[in-house]
């Protein structure tokens, strides 16, 4: 027997605003009634099995067809006023509506509901709070979790919309956002990660509706400045900023980036995160200060989690640590450190990691690099807890859990006891990154590094798409940093400083690389 | 027959992770964008006030499935065929 759903009863005498309907008074007691759920067929809820999925599966199977031609599709409305099914688009629950005076029906696809008598679907706030509910139960019964459901305007927020008439329409080819920054003195190191940090999506979207609430009593907030930065960024004015005070604030915070030389601009990216994540409070309001408990912005966004295996060569017990990470440092051939590991016998000569003859190398080579088993070596032994004793090992790097944004650095820097240079090797990076041979849960699929499962196209969860490159000219003493950032899907600029121009894809992935930014492209709620 | 696939298709819960992957497909072609800008369309014609589900369920359905690109349908179809081959009795 099907249970009964409370349904408000006054409420039906309200429903229909244009006419005023009589409605047969829906009887609580007695009777059966199909029960809401907006959203998926999903609607008999037997009351004898509880949750049990394929149970309502099967029900809905047999069940959910109209009464009168057995069809399953043709939007199939349920009477609200007895058991009937019928099909909307061959008009039998209209046959049915009409005969019976049943002038209400519900859509089992969307949960809206059907006045005969109005001849258009009405809506009722309480009906549509109870759809919700019941299309969110339905969700979680069948595993798929919360989904997305659009933003709707609070009371207070029409008005704020009514008293403030203003719009700024974000069209296609809408340049806004884009701002150039002046050089305050080899100050592009601190622009071109400005200009990356302006254009991450979720950032943008943090700081535009205002979400950061300052708690510090100086004027040295650093996310306050970067908040003001933003409002300029996306103020519509074209002549290039000038960010005296975010330099004053970086050099107060970051002594060790502090003068007129040219620094690093990843390390500039490093201390710019960590003092923004510092001076974040975290949801539970206390000081974002534990990089393990904290859920600041930064974090949220920026940090991921690293896993490190470690395994004992002779007991094969595997110590693992899980350690937080803003960026993924990767060395590239042509370093001192050897690309790839010599097989035995061989000539010293550096193959690419699959056997082919060396083409250009890629981000992928990089990262299958960056996750190879590695031995560790007779003269780095580990103490095992299993054997009691230090052990040769072999230590192994994976994702454990990727951040929304991916940075990766391109280690052309080297700063060796013997040398000073640059590595201007070409790496090539592509659009769109699937991390998941890369990821932890992987590294049973993986042999000699190359991942062996087939692509699940229905996993979205590890791709990523290239938003921001940051590049560097010319060498370790005297250079200058820019930037590509993606304004709208395949289209680009570049950013020097206080000059934007338009950029083409092949521009963007022809070039360097130092630094490559990466963005989740589908965002799952937790 | 369809009433039998239909059967089989929702009772392993693969008609709702079918609609999930047509649902992700359409959205990222830009079909349902496109549907809306047709709705726009149809509102506009008949005013705010007067427009009811029924007038944009007739003027944008010929539409819509004409825009639904070859290669969706061609997935989904491949989707299905490969679904019935595992589990025909």
């Amino acid at each position: 027997m099907l249970a009964l759903n409370t349904l408000k009863l006054d409420q039906w005498k309200r429903l229909c605003p244009r006419l005023t309907c009589r409605l047969s008074p829906f009887t609580r007691s007695g009777g059966a009634c199909s029960v809401v759920s907006s959203g998926n067929s999903r609607r008999a809820r037997c009351e004898a099995e509880d949750g049990v999925s394929t149970q309502i599966a099967g029900l809905e199977a047999k069940s959910c067809i109209c009464h009168l031609c057995g069809a399953h599709l043709n939007r199939l409305h349920s009477c609200l006023h007895c058991v009937f099914f019928g099909c909307f688009s061959k008009k039998h629950i209209h046959e049915h509506a009409k005969s019976k005076r049943h002038n209400l029906a519900i859509d089992l696809l969307y949960g809206g509901i059907y006045c005969f008598v109005c001849q258009d679907y009405i809506y009722d706030k309480d009906m549509e709070q109870i759809a919700k509910e019941e299309q969110r139960k339905a969700w979680k019964l069948q595993g798929i979790g919360e989904k997305y459901s659009m933003w709707e305007p609070t009371k207070r927020e029409l008005e704020l919309l009514r008293h403030n008439p203003k719009r700024r329409k974000i069209t296609a080819n809408c340049t806004i956002g884009l701002r150039g920054l002046i050089n305050l003195g080899n100050t592009c190191f601190m622009n071109c990660i400005v200009q990356a940090l302006t254009h991450t999506p979720l950032l943008r979207d943090f700081f535009l509706s205002d979400r950061h609430k300052c708690e510090m009593q100086s004027n040295s907030c650093l996310v306050c400045e970067m908040s003001q930065l933003f409002q300029e960024f996306y103020s519509g004015h074209r002549s290039p900023h000038i960010p005296f005070r975010l330099l004053h604030l970086v050099w107060t915070h970051a002594r060790h980036l502090a003068g007129y030389e040219q620094q690093d601009a990843h390390e500039f990216l490093i201390a710019a995160l960590d003092v923004l994540h510092r001076h974040c409070k975290d949801d539970n309001g206390k000081k974002a200060n534990n990089p393990n408990h904290c859920s600041c912005i930064i974090d949220q966004i920026f940090t991921g989690g690293l896993q490190s295996d470690v395994t004992c060569q002779v007991c094969h017990g595997v110590s693992t640590t899980i350690d937080p990470f803003w960026d993924i440092s990767l060395d590239l051939p042509g370093s001192s450190t050897p690309f790839w590991p010599l097989s035995p016998g061989s000539d010293g000569s550096v193959v690419n990691g699959d056997g082919h003859p060396s083409g250009a190398t890629t981000l992928t080579d990089c990262l299958r690099r960056f996750t190879r088993p590695e031995h560790l070596g007779s003269s780095a032994k580990i103490k095992c807890s299993g054997c009691h004793s230090y052990q040769e090992s072999t230590k192994q790097l994976t994702m454990k859990r990727l951040p929304i944004v991916a940075c990766f650095h391109l280690k052309r820097f080297e700063h060796s006891a013997k040398l000073r240079r640059k590595i201007t090797t070409y790496v090539s990076f592509p659009l769109e990154l699937d991390m998941t041979p890369f990821m932890a849960s992987s590294k049973e699929s993986r042999m000699n590094g190359q991942y062996l499962q087939p692509v699940d196209s229905l996993n979205n969860d590890n791709k990523y798409s290239l938003f921001a490159v940051v590049n560097h000219q010319g060498t370790l003493e005297s250079g200058h940093y820019t930037t590509f950032i993606r304004q709208h899907k395949d289209q680009w600029f570049k950013c020097d400083d206080a000059i934007i121009t338009k950029a083409s894809i092949k521009d963007v992935l022809d070039s360097e690389g130092y630094l490559l930014f990466y963005h989740k492209q589908f965002l799952e709620y937790e | 027959m369809r009433a039998a696939i239909n059967q089989k298709l929702i009772e392993m819960g693969e008609r709702e992770r079918l609609k999930e992957l047509l649902r992700a497909k359409l959205i990222e072609c830009g079909w349902r964008d496109q549907l809306k800008a047709l709705c726009k369309e149809v509102i506009k014609e008949k005013g705010i006030e007067n427009v009811t589900v029924e007038d944009l369920v007739a003027g944008v359905t010929p539409k819509g499935r004409a825009l639904v690109p070859d290669s969706v349908k061609k997935e989904l179809l491949q989707r299905i065929r490969a679904f019935l081959s595992q589990h025909s009795t």
